[in-house]
């Protein structure tokens, strides 16, 4: 390497040293730290939750990835994922009678590989876990006592005598088959070609489970799902729970959301303390092009510059984020069921070239023309540079909606709140403007004539510096008070003693028996709500056909049996959105309403159902919003009581079992043995965890938006600290005494911090709202006291700035300040 | 160094101000100049088009064998950093760097190598080398102004260029800092550009220029070379 370069590198880091060892690179590195911890604290926390869930989504499906049949599955599946190297098992599951001596029982019968399950762990009373071998049978506590079987003994199934072998306490994909529980029998799949069951006409279910890496498992995905034939699906453990999806979905949209709240604050910070950096460059530019620096090497230098300061953020703000997030789960780690799995370093990769992006957007285009500084300004200190400000402003924009579109992953959600964020800007600058002008309209005295007079001098500054202490204010107030009114209305939506527990099957006549033994158990009877399946054969008369709609989900529905039932349509969670209550002795439909929107089902079509080989006709009266979180029976489509009381129905009901009366359960299955009990705690214990998790991780993100809101408030009221400075020097020198200048300098500052919290209070309750109703679905009351407050805050934040310069102030002689 | 009927003219808020006229002049290698003149009479005007800070509006500037008006903003950089040294009114050292930093700097901008020793031996030159790892703020007016000498003399230019180096400095530290400037200079064989309003220090250069309004009034240079100038 040559001297020159060496020398230009050593000087590069020494220049970078020195700056920051002055405070020079102060708040803008502080900013660049505080938007990369940000960021990489909720992309590790988001990461590593997900990881969980996924984890525990596969756990609840057996495999990481499952597809699922009406026929034998074609082969090229499984060699695909041998390809990608996943493990993998295949699984038939089908209705069929099994007998021991004279007792028979319909049961499910599963026929599963030795490597079943994939994910999760089968449990069994013995304590074994394996998945049974050839001759073997593993049957559940119904089907024991429904055949009076003992572990040993042999059953029958089709042309197989199997022996038992053990009992199965837990399944782990057994929520997954929701809507077919029948008594279990679970058999290996080496002994089906023998047992004569999957013959003509037999109704079995083909799944191939696999499992492995991630990438690998999307790998398979991606090319699985273009190969996939008539009656093949991809099973999707989200979507199989309601419950779950929907506290995931939530939770990453909160996420989400609040991380983008804290990129930006943490650029507008950026972007302003770049602009002061590159305005503090003038001179020394001007003195290193006067020695003989060249332009290229003038951009180069502060190009290194800040790389460096990108560099020296990213590695800060890592190890902030990782202390961060790591502590955050070892406070909380009791209250999760397993530690989470690690990290990547993708987050913060991605943080740190977001952070690199902001950084050269804010600042790159101020600097590289600073590189044009006139020499001649160290002979006349007036001299500067016409700086691009419009590229300057466009390419942070760019930058910012990058930024928002990489974190929001959704073009719409980043629209909505750049453009929010934009639109209230603007907002704010008019409403700024205006006020300013009606404050200078006022015949103002003394003090706060002068104060009034500095304010106006810099119009344009003024409003930059309203409009980002707004937007910091707007921030702290969305994070810090609207944020626990928000978890708690979340949280409000699974009540402590949610049910854990759903029964089908229950008969009209059983409800007697079934309510006297809850008494004798001295719990309150459940509720009991009709259940009617019935297959969707006519819309609007004409017959239902799946291949009509393009989404596979609105296929699958449309082809499945759907429950029904009639009354009680309106409930805390089930709301009607649109049409009126439905009549009870007036047939008609009431239809979820996403249901209704992906079948293309309006209000007024008519609707037919084959119940049981009944057609059953009305029209749609009204859609309701059903809260699949709420851990009730609901259903998709409710039916008017005349039209469906006549009709063969049996009864749903969920209830809440304390962990220490579970015994009610087999008991129940002992008295009416066509039960179907369905133990729902494990995916509610995952809501849970969801939920301690999300709201965990938001208390951090908002913790780096508060820090990040500061920054902005900083950064803001430094802008013109050093000039009101040398302003009051000069005052002080002309004869001014330091209380004059305290008070012209309280009148502005506070007028400033009262504008800007009283903007700022009244953006962020309204923002609230519509993230509460429109973004989170959760209800929502408009806070009055918060622009009070904000006021307050507002004069409080900016009028410690000028405490701040006070105390400069004793401190200096007005010669030094002059000089400075 | 040569001047060639220069000249310069501004616009300010729409009027054309010409602030130089038709400066014409030459100085040898090794002579030194003083520019002296009133407040606003143009003095740093000239120097600023003299050391290729700034462009004039006519005539041309010859700085150590380089035709200034040939070369763009770049090439007049290179000029500079390869043959001209600078001390300012106001200093200019970098307020982060350190006293033997600012004086590192041209050389490494230069790419010299050795530059901190170098350095070194420049600010014990000027009495400084106890104050190596101050930082501009930690010393008084003098001793900055010292600091700027040992930066500007350390590449060894051919030419200096002084804006009123005295004129933040109190009497008795203006007297110092001249003193060492003169000494440096003429260890060194530098040309030297002084601008000062102060005579006596206008006294101690061999060519004197002096400047009214923008106009050259008075042109001194020392009898041998006026003898020879008047033979030629
Ligand atoms: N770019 C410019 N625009 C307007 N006026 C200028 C400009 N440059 C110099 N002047 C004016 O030219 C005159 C000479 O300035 P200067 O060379 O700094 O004088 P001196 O150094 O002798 O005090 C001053 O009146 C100054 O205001
Ligand atoms: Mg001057």
């Amino acid at each position: 390497m040559s001297a020159g370069i060496l020398s230009q590198l050593r000087l590069t880091a020494r220049l970078f040293r020195r700056s920051l060892a002055a405070g020079e690179y102060k708040t803008l590195l502080l900013a660049l730290i505080i938007a990369i911890a940000a960021l990489t604290a909720v992309g590790m926390l988001t990461e590593r939750v997900e990881r969980q869930l996924l984890g525990q989504a596969s756990e609840l499906q057996a495999a990481d990835a499952v597809l699922s049949s009406d026929h034998p599955i074609p082969p090229k599946f499984a060699s695909l994922a041998a390809q990608q190297r996943l493990a993998s098992a295949e699984m038939a599951i089908f209705p069929s009678m099994v007998s021991f001596g004279q007792e028979a029982s319909l049961a499910s019968v599963k026929a599963v590989g030795a490597a079943y399950p994939l994910r999760g762990q089968l449990s069994l009373q013995s304590g074994a876990t394996q998945a049974p071998q050839p001759g073997e049978a593993l049957i559940d506590a119904r089907l024991r006592d429904v055949l009076q079987i003992q572990v040993g003994q042999q059953l029958k199934v089709g042309q197989l005598q199997l022996t038992v072998r053990d009992i199965i306490t837990r399944e782990p994909d057994a929520a997954f088959d929701f809507s077919s529980l029948q008594a279990r029998l679970m058999i290996n799949a080496a002994d089906l070609p023998a047992s004569g069951l999957l013959g003509f006409g037999s109704r079995v279910k083909y799944r191939l489970l696999l499992a492995g890496e991630p990438a690998a498992v999307n790998a398979w995905l991606a090319a699985a799902q273009p190969q996939l034939g008539r009656g093949e699906a991809i099973e999707n453990a989200r979507e199989s729970r309601p419950e779950l999806k929907e506290a995931i979905e939530r939770a990453e949209r909160f996420l989400r959301l609040a991380s983008l709240l804290a990129g930006v604050l943490a650029a507008v910070a950026i972007v302003l303390a770049a602009r002061r950096f590159a305005l503090r460059h003038f001179d020394t530019v001007a003195l290193l092009r006067t020695l003989g620096a060249s332009q290229r090497r003038v951009r180069a230098l502060m190009l290194a510059q800040m790389l460096l300061l990108a560099g020296v953020a990213a590695l800060a703000g890592g190890a902030l984020a990782w202390l961060a997030q790591a502590g955050l789960l070892w406070l909380i780690a009791a209250q999760l069921p397993a530690p989470l799995p690690p990290a990547s370093l993708w987050p913060w990769l991605w943080a740190s070239a977001l952070g690199l992006v902001l950084l050269l957007g804010a600042a790159g285009p101020v600097l590289l023309s600073l590189a044009r500084t006139p020499p001649l300004r160290v002979l006349r200190r007036e001299l500067t540079v016409d700086v691009h400000w419009f590229w300057q402003y466009a390419l942070t924009l760019l930058a910012m909606m990058g930024i928002l579109l990489q974190i929001a992953k959704d073009i719409k959600l980043a629209v909505i709140v750049g453009g929010g964020m934009l639109g209230a800007l603007l907002l704010l600058a008019a409403l700024g403007w205006l006020l300013l002008q009606a404050l200078q309209r006022w015949r103002w005295q003394g003090s706060a004539r002068l104060a009034l007079r500095q304010m106006l001098r810099q119009p344009g500054l003024l409003l930059a510096q309203l409009a980002a202490l707004t937007l910091g204010l707007c921030g702290l107030w969305l994070l810090t008070v609207v944020q626990s009114d928000l978890l708690q209305a979340w949280r409000a939506q699974v009540p402590p003693e949610a049910p854990n527990h759903f029964v089908i099957n229950l008969q009209p006549e059983q409800i007697a028996t079934f309510n006297a033994q809850f008494a004798a158990a001295g719990l309150p009877a459940p509720k009991v709500q009709p259940m009617i399946r019935g297959r969707w054969t006519l819309h609007n008369q004409q017959p239902v056909q799946p291949q009509q709609y393009s989404e596979p989900r609105a296929q699958r529905l449309s082809e499945r049996e759907f429950n029904l039932s009639w009354g009680e349509d309106e409930r805390a969670d089930n709301q009607r959105v649109q049409g009126p209550p439905l009549n009870a002795a007036v047939p008609g439909w009431s239809v979820e309403q996403e249901l209704a929107v992906l079948l293309g089902i309006k209000i007024g079509d008519q609707l037919t159902f084959d119940i049981a080989g009944t057609a059953v006709t009305a029209p749609v009266i009204n859609l309701r919003a059903v809260n699949w979180g709420s851990f009730r029976a609901n259903f998709f489509v409710v039916g008017s009581e005349q039209l469906l009381r006549d009709l063969p129905s049996s009864r749903i009901s969920s209830f809440y079992l304390p962990p220490a009366q579970r015994t009610l359960v087999p008991q129940l299955v002992r008295g009416m043995p066509n039960l179907t009990i369905i133990d729902v705690g494990q995916v509610l214990a995952q809501v849970e965890t969801v939920i301690t998790l999300a709201s965990s991780a938001l208390r951090l993100v908002f913790v780096m938006c508060v820090l990040a809101g500061l920054t902005v408030l900083l950064a803001a009221l430094e802008t013109n600290d050093s000039e009101r400075r040398r302003e009051a020097a000069l005052m002080r020198a002309l004869g001014a005494s330091t209380a004059r200048i305290a008070r012209i300098w309280w009148l502005e500052s506070l007028l400033l911090g009262a504008l800007a919290g009283l903007l700022a209070g009244t953006l962020a309750a309204l923002g609230a709202w519509y993230v509460a109703t429109a973004v989170l679905k959760l209800p929502w009351v408009f806070n009055v006291w918060l622009p009070l407050a904000s006021i307050v805050a507002g004069m409080a934040l900016s009028g410690l700035t000028v405490w701040r310069r006070l105390w400069a102030l004793a401190r200096t002689s007005p010669v030094l300040m002059l000089r400075e | 160094m040569q001047a060639r009927q220069l000249g310069k003219t501004v616009s300010s808020e729409g009027e054309k101000l010409t602030i130089l006229h038709e400066i014409s002049f030459s100085v040898p290698t090794g002579a030194s100049l003083a520019v002296v003149g009133r407040s606003g009479s143009g003095k740093s005007s000239l120097l600023a088009l003299l050391a290729g800070l700034d462009t004039p509006s006519v005539g041309e500037v010859i700085l150590a064998g380089a035709a200034l008006q040939t070369l763009d903003e770049d090439g007049r950089a290179a000029v500079r950093g390869r043959c001209a040294g600078f001390v300012f009114q106001s200093f200019q050292l970098l307020p982060e760097l350190t006293a033997l930093e600012n004086v590192m700097l041209p050389l490494e901008l230069a790419g010299v190598r050795g530059a901190e020793a170098q350095a070194l031996q420049w600010l014990e030159r000027v009495e400084l080398g106890h104050r190596l790892h101050h930082l501009p703020r930690q010393l008084s007016g003098g001793e900055q102004q010292r600091v700027a000498l040992a930066r500007a003399f350390a590449p060894g230019p051919q030419i200096l260029f002084a804006d009123e180096p005295t004129g933040s400095l109190d009497s008795a530290t203006g007297a110092v800092v001249a003193d060492l400037l003169f000494a440096l200079n003429r260890e060194m064989g530098t040309t030297l550009v002084l601008v000062t309003h102060d005579d006596t220090l206008a006294q101690r250069c061999s060519h004197q220029l002096r400047l009214q309004a923008g106009q050259m009034i008075d042109w001194q240079v020392p009898a041998q070379t006026a003898a020879l100038e008047q033979a030629a």
